[in-house]
């Protein structure tokens, strides 16, 4: 690297890592997300030329920071396993937030436990579009980006994520519950997993409230 | 009640929930990070010229599509050291909305100590809000503003808080889609972070002057600002002035609340 690409990249580097760090984080690095994102920075540099024309540059390395986020979990065998040991990581930051401060009052300690207490509850799919339109609180075209699906999927993944969501928020014992294995699929199972791509081991369950 | 509105709430709490998180971020602002990404890149080889061309192109793709007029210009003098091409697309390339960065050339040292921020008179809150057109922000960590103060285009939004020596802290508030325009000239500035989100905080005296609307100086406004923090929340672009650390003033900026 020459000396001024090394000065460019490293105010790359320390311009994007706050938010890189935050994304791995809550989908599911846990402590390693500080290795996940240096990682995911070397990485970008290698691709550097592989940019689309006129395509913004933060969903593009948070898309390399949620593969090597995925990666990490790749030990854990089954899918199932995999995506239950990168909530194991998530929830313990969200239900241990700090909310001392007044601007986050409008949430009571209470109200976020049953938040947390409901994502539990949905299938890993509905926790990663919630966690990055809201959470993270990207938009919708940089959430497709991230997550590497159609925008039409992000869009109502979305919103059969915030249906689901307050389903289990008014019924925390919703039957719907795709850790349920009774039941296999709503009215609308399968419409949206026609990319096979977040199948939770066949049992993943759509449905509309 | 209608299934839009439930889940708009859904969606603000959720929001607020990953609002809370308490900022996981690498200290001091990636500083160890950048060192750690940089020492593994060392063999790498020197990286095409078309790869920072592709940099270089992004730049002026990215302002032309923006269809927002820049409402604020920080120009950034890297003191005597000269600018690297590359080091100036990138930087280039790290706008916010609203917010251009600028290079240069560097002026000599500044010898005048920064002027305290001007003080806002009359006015109220609430007032205000109805008078501007974006969703005015407050700072619950500095209590309720001694002043407040609305430019007569109604495009900036000034609070301010005052103890017995004057005004001690300033806050200009502005929507980032409007054609409102600070120039900073600043010796040195960083990058840091407010609750995730990219800010600039300027350590150093650095002059302020107000441009029009056609990017002219208007010099009887320049004067020479104190420790600043510049940052955005939700389209409203922040600048807050004030003798605090970094640190004191990324806690205060973090208290930001949008007023209904």
């Amino acid at each position: 690297m020459r000396a001024g690409d090394r000065d460019a990249y490293a105010d790359l580097v320390r311009r994007h890592a706050p938010m890189a760090v935050r994304t791995a984080s809550l989908l599911g690095a846990g402590a390693d997300a500080e290795d996940v994102v240096q990682e995911s920075f070397v990485k970008a540099y290698a691709g550097l030329s592989s940019f689309r024309e006129g395509a913004p540059f933060r969903p593009w390395l948070l898309q390399i920071v949620a593969n090597e986020t995925r990666n990490l979990h790749r030990s854990a065998g089954r899918r199932s396993a995999r995506e239950r040991s990168a909530w194991a990581r998530t929830e313990p930051l969200l239900a241990t937030a700090e909310h001392d401060d007044p601007a986050l009052a409008a949430l009571s300690s209470e109200r976020r436990a049953e938040l947390v207490r409901a994502m539990a509850g949905l299938s890993s799919t509905h926790r990663q579009v919630l966690t990055c339109r809201y959470l993270l609180d990207l938009d919708e075209a940089e959430t497709a980006v991230v997550l590497g699906w159609p925008r039409g999927t992000v869009k109502s993944r979305l919103h059969r994520a915030l249906r689901r969501m307050s389903g289990l928020l008014a019924d925390p014992a919703d039957p719907a519950d795709p850790a349920d294995p009774g039941r296999t699929g709503g009215r609308n199972g399968r419409a949206d997993l026609t990319d096979g791509a977040d199948l939770t081991d066949g049992k993943e369950v759509e449905r509309e409230a | 009640m209608k299934p839009e509105s439930t889940d708009d709430v859904l969606a603000a709490e959720l929001r607020a929930l990953g609002r809370s998180v308490p900022t996981i971020e690498p200290e001091p602002a990636g500083t160890d990070l950048a060192a750690a990404v940089l020492a593994r890149l060392a063999d790498v080889p020197p990286p095409s010229a078309s790869r920072w061309q592709v940099l270089r192109h992004r730049v002026g793709s990215a302002i032309g599509r923006r269809r927002r007029i820049l409402v604020l210009i920080v120009a950034l003098l890297f003191g005597g050291l000269g600018v690297p091409g590359v080091r100036a697309a990138v930087i280039d390339w790290f706008t916010f909305d609203g917010v251009k960065v600028h290079l240069q050339p560097a002026p000599g040292p500044s010898t005048t100590e920064p002027s305290p921020p001007p003080t806002a008179h009359g006015g109220s809150l609430d007032r205000a809000r109805t008078l501007v057109a974006f969703r005015p922000v407050d700072l619950p960590a500095l209590g309720p503003p001694d002043g407040v103060e609305v430019s007569t285009d109604h495009r900036l939004l000034s609070l301010t808080w005052n103890d017995a020596n004057g005004t001690t802290a300033r806050l200009d508030e502005f929507d980032g889609t409007l054609d409102y325009v600070f120039a900073k000239t600043a010796p040195g500035a960083e990058w840091t972070s407010v609750a995730g989100v990219t800010a600039l905080w300027f350590e150093q005296p650095h002059e302020v002057v107000i441009l029009d609307a056609a990017g002219n100086r208007r010099t009887e406004t320049a004067r020479l600002a104190g420790h600043t923090l510049i940052w955005e929340l939700q389209g409203t672009v922040l600048r807050l002035e004030g003798d605090f650390t970094r640190d004191q003033a990324i806690e205060i900026a973090e208290s930001a609340e949008l007023l209904p």
